[in-house]
């Protein structure tokens, strides 16, 4: 299927999800007010992408500076629908990556692992610059 | 004269600890640039990356609410049409804190639920709060709202001390309401 690349904007992230090898990524700021124009789109790819292909293993790298509180439950939607994907034992990892003195985006990657129990949510400190 | 009265107005603001205050139609682009602006200053005086994340964080929210909720709206044609709505968000600090304070009106029909949602988050301690967002992270969105809810933990959440607020009935079936936020 055809990759998703959204460049990102003034609110909104950079998207760039490669389905052929699996890898996704999502980088920079997202506060739109409306979260649902921003992720719509990616939800939809996704979805697709779920379910065309069952088996091949999936790594999420987000790397996120900021975020809104209503990208912040997108992101958690978009995490639970990869956390169900991994039910049958599909490897599925999620790399959250924020700079080590980052305290707020540390906390964020322990809310959103917390429930999730099928796939492997990695918290991983950047060096900041 | 002319310079007389606007040095007064700005020697107030300046007394208050204000870095900067803006009232009349926000919009997502004086968002954004006012946004940038903030984060700009704050990191020029070598203010830590945490404090600078969560003034940044209360200011958009609050602003979005602003934008959603106003009862003073502007809306242009179209899905999505540009959306003016009127409040004032203030930034400032005093003895080493930052403050935001967002103020707009609002329906008077909406001021109970809303003031329900606020103690709530008044009374609880940060380890409630933490908990609190932990489970409406989990929770489907409001029909009625456009995210408001989690909004709100997230401001409560960065807050450095409990949250205060108030509201004024005003004419025309609306309620002043505004909101301040220690950091």
């Amino acid at each position: 299927m055809e990759n998703l690349h959204i460049a990102a904007m003034e609110r909104s992230p950079l998207v760039d999800f490669n389905f052929d090898d699996g890898v996704l990524k999502i980088s920079g700021e997202s506060y739109p007010d409306d979260a649902s124009r921003v992720f719509g789109p990616i939800f939809e790819a996704l979805d697709d992408f779920l379910s065309n292909d069952r088996s091949n293993p999936i790594r999420l790298d987000i790397e996120l500076i900021y975020f809104n509180s209503s990208s912040a439950k997108a992101l958690m939607n978009m995490f639970k629908r990869l956390d169900q994907a991994a039910v049958q034992g599909r490897k599925i990892e999620v790399n959250w990556r924020f700079a080590a003195e980052d305290e707020t985006m540390r906390e964020f990657g322990e809310d959103f692992s917390e429930d999730l129990t099928h796939l492997a949510f990695n918290l991983i400190e950047t060096v900041g610059g | 004269m002319l310079a007389e009265r606007y040095r007064a107005f700005k020697s107030m603001m300046d007394e208050r600890g204000i870095i900067f205050s803006f009232s009349g139609y926000l919009s997502e682009g004086v968002l954004y640039s006012l946004g940038e602006a903030l984060r700009h200053k704050m990191t020029l005086e070598d203010t830590d990356i945490t404090t600078v994340k969560k003034v940044f964080s209360v200011f958009v929210e609050q602003s979005q609410n602003i934008i959603r909720y106003s009862a003073d709206k502007l809306v242009g044609p179209g899905d999505h049409g540009i959306e003016l709505s009127s409040g004032m968000v203030t930034i400032g600090r005093e003895e080493g804190h930052f403050y935001i304070v967002c103020a707009n009106s609002m329906r008077q029909d909406q001021v109970e639920k809303l003031r329900e949602r606020l103690e709530t988050l008044k009374s609880m301690d940060k380890e409630e709060i933490k908990t609190y967002y932990r489970e409406q992270l989990r929770e489907a969105p409001d029909a009625d709202s456009r995210g408001g809810t989690i909004g709100l933990i997230e401001i409560a959440r960065r807050a450095s001390a409990p949250i205060e607020f108030d509201f004024k009935p005003e004419d025309n079936g609306t309620s002043f309401f505004c909101l301040r936020v220690s950091i």
